[in-house]
C-alpha cells in the first residue's frame, strides 16, 4: 500500500464559474454598468445645478433640516461603515488563524455581514417571559446612542464635522460613560444569571477604566491647549503628537489605548462576554435585531475610539496628497486594526486583575504621565 | 523598579506574541478547504462506506455468504441470506444497518475471501434514515447489475453442477445397470 | 426550584446558582456544573455527570474480547490509540498472547502520536477557556497534520481502533517513517512558536500561576495521575514505574513541576509533547523487521481468571480490568480512567475561587467525558 499524499490540495477554486452561460451574463452585466456610469458621469455636469442651489442655502441655514440631514448622514455612515469593520474583523482573524474567513457571499465574503444582518432581521425577536420588558428592550438603543451622539463631534476633515463642538473632548467623556448604563441594563433586565454578571462585569469595567481614559486625553488637551477635537487636529500641523511630543505623548497613547481596549470589551479585557466563562455575557439573551444593534454599537464604538486616537494622537485628517477625510479613514482603520491584532493574540484577564490593573498600575500611570505632560509643556513652551 | 522590570518584561512578550500572530496572518499558507467545492484527499486506506468487489473474471461478487463477517461484528451490522451451495454459494441479500455501524474494520478483516471492502467515500450523512441501510443492490460494485450478473453466474454454476451430477449419476446407474446386466448374464 | 439548589454549602440569598453545562461553551462535552455563586466567588460546585452514559462496559463484557477493543475508542475519543492498547494488554494478559517485538514499537509510535494530539486538543481548549481563541486554532491546525498522519496508518481520525490484542491491525503504509520525521520537524519548531505565544504571555501567567493549586498529599489522596500528578511533584509515570510494550527500550525524560498550579499542568503536558516526539524518532529509528501481529487464536477462550493492565494514557492511568470464566465472553469488563477521578478533584478545587478561575482550573484537569461518562 503506497502512502497518501499527506499534504491538502492546493486550494483550487471549483465552482460555477466555468458555466459558459454565467460569465457570458457576469460580462454583460458588467458592460451594462459600466455603459451606465458612462452615461450618469457624462450626463451629471449638464443637469441644471443652479435650480438646486436654493434648495442647498436652505439646508444650510435651516436649523432643523440641517441637524436632521446631518443626523442622517451620521447614521448612515455608522451602518455603512460597521458593516466593513465586521467583514474587516472577520477576514482578520480568519487570516490571523490561518482560516480564509468569509468566503461565499461576495467577493471573498463582502457581502456576508449584509447577508448576516438580513438574517437577524428575520429571526424570531424573543422576549424572555419573565425578563424586564422595558428595560430588555430599551438597552440596545441605550448602548448604541451614546456611541452614535459621538460621531457627531469626531473631525474627519476641517469641514466634515457634523457639531464642531468646543468642549468636544467634555462631551466624548460625558456621553461614552452612557454606554455602560445599557449593557447594566441588558444584564439586569434579561433576567439572566450570566446576563446578570456580564453587566455588573462590564459596567464595573467601563467606570474604573474611564478615569485613565480621561486623564490620558486630559493630558492631551494641557498639551494643546484646547477641548475641540478640530482644534487640536490644526494644532498639529508641524508634526503629529505621538511624535512631536513623545516622551509624554507616547505614554498617553499607551495608557488611551489600554484604556480603550477595556472600554470596547475587547480581549484582554472582554470580561463582559467573556464566552468561556459567561457564555456570550450581557447580551446572552438577545437575538435578531436586538443583537445586532449591540453589535452595531460595539464596533462603532471600535471605529469611534480608533478614530478619537487618532485624532488625539496621529494628527487626525492631516496628511500630504489624499484628501483629507480618506487620510482619516486610512488612520482611522489602521488603529482599528491594531486593536483587532491585539483582541487575536492575548488571553483574557481574570476579574480582579482587571480592576487592579486599572486601580494600581493605571490610575497612578496617568497621573504621572499628566504631570509630566504639565511640566513638558512648561519647559517647551519657555 | 521591580514592578517596572516585570511589566517592561510583560509588555515585550506580549509583542513577541503579537509578532507570532502576524506572521501567521502574512506567511502563512491559509489550511481553509472551501468544502462543498473542494474535497479532501482521503488515504486509501481511509474507513469509508462498504462495499463487495465484483470479480468480473468468475462474473460475481467474492462473498460466498459464510457469515463470518456478521460473527465478527460487534454491533450486528451485517445480515445476509445465502444462495447456492458448496463450492458455489453467493449471497441474494446483504444489508448493512450503517446506522449501527462503527467502521471499526473488524468485518473486513473477519473475511476470508477478500469479499468486503471500505472505499474512501465519506460523505455519508444524509436527512433520511432509510439511506444508512445498505441493501446489496448499493453495496456491490457495480449495483443491481453485478447482483444479477452473479445470479445468473451461481445459477448457471449450480445448473451445470446438477447436470454435471445427474450425468455423473446418470453414468453411475449405467455403469451399475451394466454391471447388474453382467451379472444377470453372469447368473 | 428547591430539588435544583446544589446541596452543599448552606445559601444565602444573596448566592446565586448557577448551571454551567450540559450546553457550556467551556465544559469540554456535556458536564454539567451546579454552581453556587457569591458574587464573582464561587461558594460550592457540583459536577452532574452521566450525560454521556453509554454503558460501555456492559457492552463490551456482552460481547467476544476481541469485539470490545472498538468500544475503547469512544471512551478518550481525543487519545482513541492510547485506550486500545489498554484493552489490548489487558485481553493479551489473560489469553497469554505476545506481541511481536515490531508491533510493540509501532504501538509506542501510534500512542505518543495520538499523545501529542490530545495535549494539542488540551492546549487549544485550554488557550480557548483562557481567552486566547489564535493559540486553539493553531493547536487544530497541527492536530489536523497529525490526525492526516493517523488517517494515513489506520483510515480513521478519531476511532481509530487499530491497536488490537496481539499486535497492531497493519504495517505501515509506505513512506510513513519519513512523513512522520517531517511533521515532527515541523512541529517542533510550531511548538516552539506557540510556547511564546501563549507560555510566554504576562496575561496567560497571571491567569494560570498560583491558581488551583493541588498538593501532592492531595493529588495522591484522590488517586490524580498523569500531568495532574507529575504537575503536583509526585514522579509517577507508568511508561518508567511500570513499563510496558517498547516503553523499557525508549529513553525520554518524565517532565515534572513542583507547583502544582494550573500553569505547572499546562508546562508538563506541553513538556510532554516534546518527549513524545522523541519516543516516536526513536521508535522509527529502531524499529526491528518483522511481523505486525503475533499468531492469533482462532477461538479465544481464555481461561477463567482476571487480568488488570495499567496504561499512561495522556490524561493519566487509564486502567482496565477483565474477569474471564473461561467462556468466549468476559465476566465483567472495568474502566478505571483518569478523566473521572480528576473531575471528581474540581469540588475541593474550585471552592471559594473565582469564576473565571474554576474555569482555568476545569481546563487544566483535562477532563474528557467520554471517559468520565463511559
Ligand atoms: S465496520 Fe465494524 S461495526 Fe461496521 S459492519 Fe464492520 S464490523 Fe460491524
Ligand atoms: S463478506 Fe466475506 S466474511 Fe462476509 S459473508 Fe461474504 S465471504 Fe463471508
Amino acid at each position: 500500500m503506497s502512502l497518501p499524499p499527506l499534504r491538502r490540495p492546493a486550494p483550487t477554486r471549483t465552482g460555477f464559474e466555468c458555466d459558459p452561460a454565467f460569465v457570458a451574463g457576469q460580462f454583460a452585466a458588467g458592460v451594462a454598468v459600466l455603459v451606465a456610469a458612462i452615461a450618469v458621469a457624462s450626463a451629471l455636469p449638464r443637469l441644471p445645478w443652479g435650480l438646486v442651489d436654493p434648495l442647498l442655502v436652505l439646508i444650510g441655514s435651516h436649523p432643523v433640516i440641517n441637524a436632521l440631514i446631518k443626523a442622517l448622514t451620521v447614521t448612515v455612515f455608522v451602518t455603512v461603515h460597521v458593516i466593513f469593520l465586521i467583514w474587516l474583523e472577520r477576514k482578520f482573524a480568519g487570516w490571523m488563524q490561518a482560516r480564509l474567513g468569509p468566503m461565499h457571499v461576495g467577493w471573498k465574503g463582502a457581502l456576508q455581514t449584509i447577508a448576516d444582518a438580513v438574517k437577524l432581521l428575520m429571526k424570531e425577536d424573543i422576549i424572555p417571559t419573565r425578563a424586564d420588558r422595558i428595560l430588555f428592550i430599551a438597552a440596545p438603543f441605550l448602548t448604541f446612542m451614546p456611541t452614535l451622539l459621538t460621531f457627531m463631534v469626531l473631525p474627519f476633515s476641517e469641514k466634515w464635522v457634523a457639531y464642531d463642538f468646543p468642549l468636544g473632548i467634555l462631551f466624548v467623556l460625558a456621553v461614552t460613560t452612557n454606554i455602560s448604563l445599557g449593557t447594566l441594563a441588558a444584564g439586569w433586565g434579561a433576567n439572566n444569571k450570566y446576563s446578570l454578571l456580564g453587566g455588573a462585569r462590564a459596567c464595573a469595567q467601563v467606570l474604573s477604566y474611564e478615569i485613565p481614559m480621561a486623564v490620558a486625553m486630559l493630558s492631551v488637551v494641557t498639551l494643546e491647549g484646547t477641548m475641540s477635537l478640530t482644534e487640536i487636529v490644526k494644532h498639529q500641523q508641524h508634526g503629529w503628537n505621538i511624535i512631536a511630543h513623545a516622551p509624554v505623548m507616547i505614554p498617553a497613547f499607551l495608557i488611551f489605548m489600554v484604556c480603550g481596549l477595556a472600554e470596547l470589551n475587547r480581549t484582554p479585557f472582554d470580561l463582559p462576554e467573556a464566552e468561556s466563562e459567561l457564555v456570550s455575557g450581557f447580551h446572552t439573551e438577545y437575538s435578531g435585531m436586538r443583537f445586532a444593534f449591540f453589535y452595531l454599537g460595539e464596533f462603532a464604538a471600535n471605529f469611534f475610539t480608533a478614530g478619537l486616537a487618532v485624532t488625539l494622537f496621529f494628527g487626525g485628517w492631516l496628511g500630504p496628497w489624499l484628501p483629507a477625510p480618506i487620510w482619516f479613514g486610512i488612520k482611522t482603520i489602521a488603529v482599528v486594526t491594531l486593536f483587532m491584532w491585539i483582541k487575536w493574540t492575548v488571553p483574557r484577564l481574570r476579574v480582579d486583575q482587571m480592576m487592579g490593573f486599572c486601580w494600581k498600575f493605571l490610575v497612578p500611570a496617568s497621573v504621572v504621565v499628566f504631570c509630566a505632560t504639565a511640566v513638558w509643556v512648561m519647559v517647551a513652551g519657555s | 523598579m521591580r514592578l517596572i522590570v516585570s511589566f517592561a518584561q510583560g509588555f515585550v512578550s506580549i509583542l513577541k506574541g503579537m509578532a507570532i500572530t502576524f506572521l501567521n496572518l502574512v506567511g502563512r499558507r491559509k489550511i481553509t478547504l472551501q468544502y462543498p467545492y473542494q474535497r479532501p484527499n482521503v488515504s486509501p486506506r481511509w474507513r469509508g462506506i462498504f462495499y463487495l468487489p465484483y470479480n468480473d473474471e468468475a462474473g460475481r461478487i467474492n462473498c460466498v455468504g459464510c457469515t463470518l463477517c456478521a460473527q465478527a461484528c460487534p454491533t450486528g451490522v451485517i445480515t445476509m441470506t445465502k444462495m447456492g451451495a458448496g463450492k458455489h454459494a453467493s449471497v441474494n441479500a446483504f444489508t448493512m444497518d450503517l446506522g449501527r455501524c462503527m467502521f471499526c474494520n473488524l468485518c473486513i478483516e473477519a473475511c476470508p475471501f477478500d469479499a468486503i471492502h471500505m472505499s474512501t467515500r465519506f460523505e455519508l450523512a444524509s436527512v433520511d434514515r432509510g439511506v444508512s441501510l445498505l441493501t446489496i443492490d448499493k453495496l456491490a460494485q457495480g449495483g443491481a447489475d453485478a447482483v444479477e450478473r452473479t445470479k445468473r453466474t451461481i445459477e448457471a454454476a449450480l445448473e451445470q453442477e446438477a447436470a454435471a451430477k445427474a450425468a455423473a449419476a446418470a453414468a453411475k446407474a449405467q455403469a451399475a445397470a451394466g454391471a447388474q446386466a453382467a451379472e444377470g448374464a453372469d447368473a | 426550584m428547591t430539588a435544583m439548589q446544589p446541596a452543599v454549602g448552606a445559601s444565602t440569598s444573596s448566592d446565586m446558582t448557577i448551571n454551567l453545562g450540559p450546553q457550556h461553551p467551556s465544559t469540554h462535552g456535556v458536564l454539567r456544573l451546579m454552581v453556587a455563586l457569591d458574587g464573582e466567588y464561587v461558594k460550592s460546585c457540583r459536577p452532574v455527570v452521566g450525560y454521556l452514559h453509554r454503558g460501555l462496559e456492559r457492552m463490551m463484557a456482552a460481547r467476544p474480547y476481541r469485539q470490545s477493543v472498538p468500544f475503547t475508542d469512544r471512551l478518550d475519543y481525543c487519545a482513541s490509540l492510547n485506550s486500545n492498547l489498554a484493552i489490548s494488554q489487558a485481553i493479551e494478559r489473560i489469553g497469554g498472547m505476545a506481541v511481536p517485538e515490531r508491533a510493540q514499537y509501532l504501538r509506542v509510535m501510534l500512542c505518543e502520536m495520538n499523545r501529542i494530539a490530545s495535549h494539542l486538543i488540551f492546549f487549544g481548549t485550554y488557550a480557548a477557556d483562557i481567552g486566547a481563541t489564535t493559540a486553539f486554532l493553531y493547536a487544530f491546525r497541527e492536530r489536523e497534520r497529525l490526525l492526516d498522519l493517523l488517517e494515513a496508518y489506520t483510515g480513521a481520525r478519531l476511532t481509530c481502533n487499530w491497536i488490537r490484542p496481539g499486535g497492531v491491525a497493519s504495517d505501515m503504509p509506505e513512506g510513513y517513517a519519513q512523513a512522520v520525521c517531517a511533521f515532527l520537524d515541523g512541529f517542533l519548531k510550531e511548538l516552539d512558536a506557540y510556547d511564546t505565544l501563549l507560555t510566554g504571555n504576562p496575561i496567560f501567567r497571571v491567569r494560570t500561576e498560583g491558581v488551583g493549586i493541588i498538593s501532592p498529599e492531595k493529588a495522591i489522596a484522590y488517586g490524580a495521575s498523569g500531568p495532574v500528578l507529575r504537575g503536583s511533584g509526585v514522579n509517577i509515570d507508568l511508561r518508567r514505574t511500570e513499563p510496558y510494550d517498547a516503553y523499557p527500550r525508549t529513553q525520554f525524560d518524565v517532565p515534572l513541576r513542583t507547583e502544582g498550579d494550573c500553569l505547572a499542568r499546562y508546562l508538563v503536558r506541553v513538556e510532554e509533547m516534546r518527549q513524545s516526539a522523541r519516543i516516536i524518532r526513536q521508535c522509527l529509528r529502531e524499529m526491528p523487521e518483522g511481523e505486525h501481529w503475533g499468531k492469533q487464536p482462532k477461538v479465544f477462550r481464555p481461561a477463567a481468571g482476571e487480568a488488570y493492565s495499567r496504561t499512561e494514557s495522556p490524561r493519566g492511568e487509564l486502567s482496565i480490568y477483565l474477569v474471564s470464566d473461561g467462556t468466549a465472553n468476559p465476566v465483567r469488563v472495568r474502566v478505571r480512567g483518569p478523566s473521572f477521578v480528576h473531575l471528581s478533584m474540581l469540588p475541593e478545587l474550585v471552592r471559594g475561587v473565582k469564576v473565571a478561575d474554576m474555569i482555568a482550573i476545569l481546563g487544566s484537569l483535562d477532563t474528557v467525558l467520554g471517559e468520565v461518562d463511559r
